[in-house]
């Protein structure tokens, strides 16, 4: 096995501490710090998205290797902004004014990240303000709200009018999702995209951010 | 009847003469509100918990008959609880608290969420043993006795009452977050999560053995978990499986054992592929099927597993916040599912803000009218 395969297969099972060893040899070994990135790093973590939408692994799997995926990230880092890699495209993403709840969130970020998406985390408790603010000073395609309450998920509407209002909507897309967010209250609000899962989240971002580009 | 006595036939798949109109509490912000609107004293809406007599009052004015979610019990929680405390002061007035599980929250002054979980002290073995475990261990203190000895003499004798039967899992999560108890599940020390459980479940066995020791009769019990959510469990089905079944195969047994039956299981979100693990384990009734926000169902869940699986809730609570229009559809869905037997409605979790008063008092009015 490769040691890029390697890296994507204990990736897959979260193992932490040999991501990180095989990052490092595979670095001193020389090889091309995207190649790790993509083919190994953010292969294994594609692997895992496509089979927590299928239900054959679940949140804590999800967690363990994104941890393992960020652990690795890290030692790439200064590696990819020397070779001036790119990233697919950027989101800024948050919990909603009133809602303190994240993990719907974290998950969709590291599902996003595993898609070599830049993410800019704002929190929980996020403004419909700071949700375009940001989009605007960091040239962000996609605002991504996420809410677990059914008394907080009507902000997201809020979002909506107030990029109409700064005029971003062409611009900007807005992705909504949480445990009480349906399709349906997507269109109601004029949103640009629901998906019902952290996985799938994902793939559309990278839809998004391709069109957008 | 007495509503007991419905109940009982219903999940017995007897006749009963009426539906009892049954529900699951209230979240706090929604009695201030109708308080607000002048539509209960202000007094009824601070302090009113499950079965406290506010609440019993409450259910008077409104037309309840019960609250489902209104077991007596005992202290199955970390025995001294952590001390719970402010930590820090972040600048935008948001407070990080250590909380009695010994999470680290963060928490809003006059935002209505729940918390944002930032830390947790169950890392490693080493707090485990030395944090943790003391905290796990069995104290008659746990348990008021007295109390059990005499409950069969002083037990409302006209309403179902449960015995909360603690949590396998549940507790758990809250102890450590979900990220803190993936992690504990996958790192390095691959016995440690077990021992956790194992340690945990062992105390609530003989809490739970101490109190049916003492003769008191209890028509239901019932466990609290939710370890679900919007697209199924936070844990695989196969995990669940190893660390939590034989826990409720031996809580299940002993219940079996003094008569109890009936043994329902609270948990949100989506709980189909965890229904294997706690139906073939004994737990028998699902509550509160969030049909609503979540989307869980019980007719494909009776369809599975045959008419051993009773159900009490399921009605997308999200109607009471519409009109009589919606209300009546939820009442006429369910008059669908009681006619499967053992199922008794009940808004499918506390109600929200939003909530219309006068369309609980509605709904508490028409559907007991049902007659079975």
């Amino acid at each position: 096995m490769s040691i890029i395969n390697e890296i994507s297969e204990n990736l897959q099972t979260g193992k932490v501490k040999a991501v990180k060893e095989l990052v490092q040899t595979a670095i001193n070994d020389g090889i091309d710090p995207s190649t790790i990135l993509n083919d190994g790093l953010l292969s294994g973590m594609n692997v895992i998205g496509e089979k927590f939408k299928n239900n054959e692994v679940y949140v804590p799997e999800v967690l363990v290797a994104a941890r393992a995926m960020n652990a690795g990230v890290q030692l790439l880092k200064p590696l990819l902004i020397e070779e001036g890699v790119q990233a697919k495209g950027r989101v800024c993403i948050g919990t909603v004014q009133g809602d303190l709840h994240d993990i719907g969130k974290n998950l969709v970020k590291m599902m996003m990240e595993g898609k070599g998406i830049e993410v800019i985390d704002l929190g929980t408790d996020v403004s419909p303000e700071t949700f375009v603010n940001t989009a605007i000073e960091k040239d962000c395609q996609i605002i991504c709200c996420s809410a677990l309450l059914t008394t907080t998920m009507d902000v997201m509407g809020e979002v909506v009018k107030c990029a109409e209002k700064a005029g971003i909507r062409d611009k900007v897309k807005i992705m909504v999702g949480g445990a009480p967010v349906t399709q349906e209250f997507c269109d109601k609000i004029g949103a640009d995209c629901y998906t019902s899962d952290a996985a799938s989240a994902a793939d559309a971002a990278v839809e998004l951010c391709r069109s957008a580009s | 009847m007495t509503n007991r006595e419905r109940i009982m036939n219903i999940l017995h798949f007897k006749d009963a003469d009426r539906l009892p109109a049954v529900h699951f509490g209230y979240w706090g912000e929604l009695l201030l509100e109708w308080a607000e609107q002048g539509k209960i004293s202000k007094d009824l809406a601070i302090g009113n918990y499950d079965g406290s007599e506010k609440e019993i009052e409450l259910d008077r004015i409104i037309g309840w008959d019960c609250n489902w979610s209104r077991p007596v019990g005992y202290n199955n929680g970390l025995f001294p609880p952590f001390e719970h405390k402010v930590l820090e002061v972040l600048p935008d007035g948001s407070q990080r608290v250590q909380s009695p599980d010994g999470l680290i929250e963060r928490i809003k002054p006059g935002t209505v969420s729940i918390p944002s979980e930032d830390d947790y002290l169950l890392k490693d073995r080493e707090a485990f043993e030395t944090l943790y475990k003391p905290k796990m261990q069995f104290f008659p203190e746990r348990i008021d006795l007295e109390y059990f000895r005499n409950f069969n003499n002083t037990r409302p004798q006209d309403v179902a009452v449960g015995l909360a039967v603690g949590s396998v899992l549940g507790n758990i999560r809250n102890m450590t977050s979900v990220v803190g108890m993936s992690y504990l599940i996958y790192d390095e020390d691959e016995d440690l999560f077990a021992d956790i459980v194992d340690t945990y479940a062992d105390m609530q066995y003989k809490c739970l053995e101490a109190v049916l020791q003492t003769g008191a009769k209890f028509d239901f019990a019932h466990y609290w978990e939710d370890i679900c959510f919007k697209n199924g469990p936070l844990i695989s089905p196969e995990l669940f499986e190893k660390y939590c079944a034989k826990h409720y195969k031996k809580r299940n047994d002993l219940c079996h054992k003094y008569g109890i039956d009936i043994i329902s299981l609270d948990c949100d979100g989506v709980v189909e592929k965890l229904l294997p693990t706690w139906f073939n384990n004994g737990v028998n009734t699902m509550f509160p099927i969030e049909v609503g926000v979540w989307g869980d169902q019980f007719e494909p869940a009776r369809k599975k597993f045959g008419n051993g699986l009773l159900g009490v809730g399921g009605m997308d609570k999200t109607a009471l916040r519409k009109d009589k229009a919606a209300v009546d559809a939820e009442i006429e869905r369910m008059k669908r599912l009681v006619s499967l037997g053992g199922f008794i409605p009940c808004p499918d979790h506390r109600l929200m803000p939003g909530t219309k008063f006068e369309l609980v008092q509605y709904y508490a009015e028409e559907i007991k009218k049902i007659r079975i």
